[in-house]
């Protein structure tokens, strides 16, 4: 009963901030709906067991990605729709029309293809099933990480670092 | 309720909404808004099935290289929108064109 | 189900409570946590003014109650007749909702305090993650609000205090991993638990990395709730006050309870991680020495036992208020780069190396306090002596 209530409110909070996403006109009003989403998807995570994850989740997303997505639309200007010094700025930067049909033309088509992939897997699904047994912890995962995955794990450590230098490399200004 | 079917419903939107957003938005940071959709609606797909159907914690461990990954993207993406804001003043899709021949 | 308010409730009265029981104890249990929560940073905003003016030789608030106590009282009614301010240009459903961030953000951090070892709201294995988790969305509240008043002082407190948030929490995340190491656990409880009731047995003199720590962790930890010296996102004499300049009425003291509620949550989370917590010495806290010595019911001994540690857990907490605010009326605001410098070529070099050492030592002490390796040590000379 619990566990449902939390299944509706987090797919609603998820499926809301999606759809805010694809339909606000205002990028830092799509960004806080993002925020939403992904607080529907830890809120999704602790639902099915993974406490650590949905942790992860708040603390990375929350915490770091959503505030360098604001930072990075304020330094670009904020959500004005500002004609460049080319004059390019023909089509409104947040999407026309045009964009939007072709955009959900073809997410049809993608999403028919999905569809038939996953259509054998919840034909096959009763649906009424309960959640089987299932326990994870913070011990385990850490456990996994550094024996069954210690290369992945390695290698992200190197790609993170990767990212750190690169990014800072690549923002700064150059000197003349 | 709380069945494989209903995450994969709930994922399959978010993988959508993404779509959407990548395709229809000339904002390029829109775009990456829409790529942090579908990177989600990967992870919570390997969570489901991990756990209803393997019952292991593999699914976790990928979902945790997905966010760590994301994380890398976004950094890097919007060291990349910021540049390109600084040589263009803008930060439209279609004025990305100088590396057409 | 691991230990929190309603399972502790059960133990001590013998009463298998439903999960509808539950479900009822657990709501009137956060009600009044938030309630109370709220009151001390009421209380709070009285303290700094009285201890200000204390510092300063002045008398301040004496007028409204004894001493001046229900000043805040009063400033709470003022507030909330105010009205709210909306600029025209503002962005109105974002000059709303980031207020309503901030409180919510530290409000959810309420959910793990460990206050005692029966009167925490849930004890999640994660424990030490969440609060990580939620509290940054505060940063994004401050973020939200200065932008979304359309105000250039606003703007420069919101992009400051966020800067400032995403960066400190490098530090502060790096000391809170080193106590985890030596803890084995990321739950509250556990956290505590490893520790003990008298001052050697504390994470801060376990070894002279964790003591270096601690000092990483308090500035780290001013720096994230924007207090003096490092109050740069609301600096009087620059921005006119900074992220809040636009805010009035409940809006603004959304905004300021936020913070003083902040400051209780981290300076609480502090006590935990190296002070003990709530640990009360020679395990007065579990009341089975009470019990033996007066004898009496057993559910008595309990009580006198969570009661010590209530009162071990404040005491520990309100000298670290009084600590923060006594530097806030004693040291300068520091410059922007001076907040960046510190952050980044002093307090991470430093929490990185803490990380190492600390690990080092459990791999080479096997995890016992420099107070255990003195006394082994002496009495192996000792023995040998003779």
């Amino acid at each position: 009963m619990f566990i449902d209530i939390m299944f509706i409110l987090s797919a609603l909070l998820t499926l809301g901030g999606a759809f805010g996403v694809v339909a606000s006109k205002n990028i830092m009003h799509a960004c806080i709906y993002l925020l939403g989403s992904l607080f529907g998807v830890a809120g999704l995570y602790a639902t099915l067991g993974a406490d650590f994850l949905a942790a992860m989740q708040l603390v990375v997303y929350a915490g770091g990605i959503i505030i360098l997505m604001l930072f990075a639309i304020m330094l670009t200007g904020g959500h004005k729709e500002a004609v460049n010094k080319f004059g390019l700025d023909k089509i409104p930067s947040m999407g026309s029309v045009k964009t939007f049909l072709i955009g959900s033309f073809s997410s049809l088509i993608i999403g028919s293809v999905v569809l038939k992939i996953i259509a054998s897997i919840i034909n096959s699904h009763d649906g009424s099933g309960k959640l089987p047994e299932f326990s994870s912890s913070v011990e385990k995962i850490g456990t996994l990480l550094v024996t069954d995955h210690v290369l992945s794990f390695e290698i992200s450590s190197v790609l993170l670092l990767g990212a750190l230098v690169g990014a800072a490399v690549i923002s700064r200004p150059r000197k003349q | 309720m709380v069945s494989l079917p209903s995450f994969l419903f709930v994922s399959f939107i978010l993988f959508l909404a993404g779509i959407v957003v990548m395709i229809a938005r000339k904002n390029v940071i829109a775009i990456l808004l829409g790529i942090e959709l579908i990177l989600n609606a990967a992870a919570l797909n390997f969570v489901a099935y991990t756990r209803f159907i393997n019952n292991n914690l593999e699914g976790h461990i990928i979902a945790l290289f997905i966010i760590v990954i994301a994380a890398a993207e976004a950094a890097v993406g919007l060291a990349i929108v910021i540049r390109f804001y600084q040589i263009r003043e803008s930060i439209h899709i279609d004025d990305a064109t100088q590396l057409q021949s | 189900m691991n230990s929190s308010i309603v399972s502790f409730l059960s133990e001590m009265t013998n009463f298998e409570f439903t999960s509808l029981h539950a479900f009822i104890i657990f709501g009137i249990a956060c009600f009044l946590m938030v309630n109370v929560s709220a009151l001390i940073g009421g209380l709070g905003t009285y303290a700094e003014r009285k201890i200000s003016a204390d510092l300063q030789m002045r008398q301040g608030p004496n007028r409204v109650g004894p001493f001046g106590i229900l000043q805040f009282l009063a400033d709470g009614v003022k507030l909330l007749l105010k009205e709210i301010i909306i600029p025209t240009q503002a962005d109105k459903v974002l000059f709303l909702i980031s207020p309503l961030l901030c409180l919510a953000g530290v409000f959810a951090t309420l959910a793990v305090l460990p206050i005692s070892s029966g009167l925490i709201l849930t004890d999640l294995n994660i424990g030490i993650l969440y609060v990580l988790g939620v509290s940054s969305l505060v940063g994004v509240g401050i973020f939200l609000g200065g932008y979304s008043s359309n105000s250039k002082w606003s703007m420069l407190g919101g992009m400051r205090g966020a800067a400032q948030i995403i960066s400190y929490e490098v530090p502060v995340t790096l000391c809170i991993i080193s106590i985890v190491l030596m803890a084995g656990g990321l739950s509250m409880t556990t956290l505590v638990n490893e520790q003990g009731g008298l001052p050697h047995q504390w994470y801060i003199l376990h070894n002279p990395f964790a003591f270096i720590g601690f000092f990483v962790f308090f500035i780290g930890i001013l720096a994230e709730s924007n207090r003096a010296p490092f109050d740069l996102p609301e600096a009087e004499s620059e921005l006119v006050s900074g992220y809040h300049t636009e805010y009035s009425g409940m809006a603004f003291s959304f905004f300021a309870l936020a913070e003083y509620i902040e400051v209780f949550v981290l300076c609480g989370i502090s006590a935990t991680l190296y002070l003990g917590g709530y640990k009360v010495p020679f395990e007065l806290g579990s009341g089975e020495l009470i019990n033996s010595t007066l004898g009496g019911p057993e559910f008595i001994g309990k009580g006198i036992g969570q009661l010590l540690q209530l009162g071990a857990f404040f005491t520990k907490t309100f000298l670290l208020y009084y600590v923060v605010i006594w530097i806030r009326w004693t040291l300068p605001r520091l410059r922007v780069d001076q907040l960046v410098s510190l952050c980044w070529k002093y307090l991470t070099p430093i929490s990185i190396i803490n990380l190492i050492g600390i690990a080092a030592w459990e791999w080479i002490f096997k995890g016992q306090s420099i107070f255990n390796l003195i006394a082994s040590l002496l009495h192996s000379s000792g023995g040998g002596g003779h």
